[in-house]
């Protein structure tokens, strides 16, 4: 089987404050249909390449390409141009506006008359977001009121309404219940099968190993190493973050060859 | 007999649709309805005391006195509502005010037009009202810094322009605009002396209505009125969503500064004299207002609705306390009390 091209491909992305290197060196590509965990402690600089990537950042050093295409992704509006769309963990929702408000928001549906058409933006939300959870109600009510399962929803509909191909997910399910994250994680999987790629932020190991295909490790803003899900174990992850290096005496753990 | 039965019949009708209709809305809209019943509510009681207590209060010369008196707070609170739901604050209004309605004055005074002139007293409050939003959004300053600078700016280039002396003899046509009125029907008595027959609606109040529509009109309909709303809420979340956070914030305050701009003229041309020290301390009426009217400080929160009915509270106050004798200082302290309850009322509501 040929893997399929990469949709983003990002190569030697530096990013420096003044003398620190936020990020140093960091390759990376994301191909349809898959999901890339990426890991690190606070501050290894996981966050920063994901804005980068998604246009919230400036980069000092690298090229990214989207779709075989370079791009500069100088801005949030560049970087949904290219199919891009990230979903932040608490920023994402202007809590005293509306579902469809949100969903829309800096790409409202208009009439013919150039003012908003709610009309059109409800329903368009309302047949969005039934799509991904079929229990939305009170779509109409404030965000505010809203749990965070339901924000979620929100957000990643509006990815999925937009026609992403690429979604970068930072911790979906950090503020989330069980139930909830069950949902989430149901998501990414239509997500997966829509073909479009996702790079997840997570602390949590149990997720990464429920939902990703492939892993990379940040450390001190540097990629310390992309690896297939199934050939590493827990302990590896662990040793990759903290050590920013493999155990030595490590081989891959290959549970599709077991 | 039969009348009583149809009577109980409707009555049950009315409350089944106000039951049905009640259950179709959800929280916030709930919420929205009790908030403006109770604001409109306590509007109404203000006038019926006020009716009961003073003879003069319930007449078509007074209901023509206070909306007349409305206009000001109202045309600078709608400014003020749109830089709140932004998040921000503006202080400057009243001076702006000053400065616009001196610069018109000064202006017919130099040979102007009339027209042209007002339209230039406009123009400049609009321009103070784009340097308030140049400091808040490019030089990063606090809006309430940003203008309280632009209050005392104001204000200082109004009293040096005009060297803090009124600007008068501006000719009865410069009072126009303030003291006309459409629809003013006349007629000659048998004493040979002209009897009003309706007073008509005074262009101020015109003026208020027509931008209360506008501006609200802006708000529910327009893009750039829903990322006010969205820049209030969360700020950051606009950004990465793709709104343009710097010029939202710029409309808001060029808003403000236009609409202190026509009540600078409109209220200059209602004394037919431009006066520099007009209009002190009423950007903190326009704010009461605002806030009385379900406007939230924090940005994201209010309406144009809600802010006229917040004008007139604070009118019919003053002007019902004026009636029975109250004191200013003790009108003072009343309206005080009223911006503490109305705004504990509301963070009641919304602690829940």
């Amino acid at each position: 089987m040929v893997a399929p091209a990469p949709i983003v491909e990002m190569k030697n992305i530096g990013k420096r404050f003044g003398g620190i290197h936020a990020v140093e060196n960091v390759s990376v590509e994301l191909r349809p249909g898959e999901v890339v965990g990426v890991l690190g402690h606070n501050g290894a600089g996981k966050s920063c390449l994901m804005k980068i990537l998604s246009g919230a950042m400036s980069r000092t050093d690298g090229t990214i390409m989207v779709n075989g295409e370079e791009v500069a992704l100088a801005n949030p509006i560049e970087a949904r141009h290219c199919g891009i769309e990230t979903i932040y963990q608490s920023l994402a929702l202007a809590d005293h506006l509306d579902a469809p408000a949100n969903l829309f928001l800096g790409r409202e549906l208009k009439t013919r008359f150039g003012t908003l058409d709610d009309k059109r933006m409800e329903m368009e939300a309302r047949q969005a977001l039934r799509q991904l959870n079929p229990n939305f109600k009170n779509i109409t009510d404030t965000v505010l009121n809203m749990s965070g399962g339901q924000r979620q929803v929100i957000a990643i509909a509006r990815a999925i309404y937009f026609n992403a191909r690429v979604v970068i997910m930072d911790e979906p399910t950090a503020a989330l219940g069980p139930s909830e994250t069950a949902m989430v994680a149901e998501l990414i999987e239509k997500l997966r099968e829509q073909g479009i790629g996702i790079f997840l932020i997570s602390h949590d190991l149990n997720d990464v190993f429920d939902l990703c295909d492939r892993v990379m490790v940040m450390k001190n803003g540097q990629n310390v190493g992309t690896h297939a899900i199934d050939e590493v174990t827990k302990d590896d992850l662990l040793n990759l973050i903290i050590l920013g290096k493999l155990p030595d005496n490590w081989s891959p753990r290959n549970l599709v060859a077991s | 007999m039969s009348g009583e039965r149809i009577s109980t019949c409707s009555d049950a009708e009315v409350k089944g649709r106000f039951a049905r209709l009640w259950s179709h809305m959800n929280g916030d809209e709930r919420k929205d309805v009790v908030q403006k019943f109770a604001a409109v509510f306590s509007l109404m009681a203000l006038i019926v005391v006020f009716s009961v207590t003073s003879d003069a209060f319930f007449s078509v010369g007074n209901a023509m006195t206070v909306s007349l008196q409305t206009t000001s707070i109202a045309l600078l609170g709608i400014g003020v509502t749109v830089v709140i739901l932004t998040g921000g604050i503006d202080l400057s209004v009243g001076s702006v005010l000053a400065l616009s309605g001196t610069v018109a004055g000064l202006l017919v005074k130099d040979g102007w037009p009339i027209w042209a002139a007002m339209s230039m007293g406009v123009l400049t409050g609009m321009v103070c009202g784009c340097i308030n939003g140049f400091v808040v959004t490019r030089l990063r300053l606090a809006p309430f810094i940003a203008t309280l600078g632009m209050m005392l700016i104001a204000r200082g280039l109004a009293l040096q322009l005009t060297g803090a002396a009124p600007v008068s003899q501006l000719g009865e046509a410069f009072g126009v605009l303030g003291n006309g009125s459409l629809f003013r029907t006349l007629s000659v008595g048998a004493n040979g002396l002209p009897k009003v027959i309706f007073p008509g609606i005074p262009y101020p109040v015109l003026i208020m209505i027509v931008m209360a529509i506008i501006v609200a009109f802006i708000l529910r309909r327009l893009a750039i009125g829903r990322h006010i709303y969205a820049v209030g809420s969360n700020e950051q979340a606009s950004r990465l969503a793709g709104v343009n956070v710097n010029s939202t914030k710029m409309f808001a305050y060029a808003t403000s500064g236009f609409l202190a701009g026509i009540c600078g003229i409109v209220l200059m041309s209602r004394l037919v004299t431009a006066q520099p020290n007009e209009g002190i301390m009423y950007e903190l009426d326009a704010i009461a207002a605002a806030v009385i009217g379900g406007t939230s400080l924090m940005g994201g929160v209010g309406t144009i609705s809600g802010t006229m009915i917040g004008a007139f509270v604070i009118s019919i106050l003053r002007n019902g306390l004026n009636m029975n004798g109250v004191s200013s200082f003790i009108q003072q302290i009343i309206i005080g009390c009223v911006i503490i309850g109305a705004v504990y009322i509301d963070h009641l509501r919304n602690r829940r």
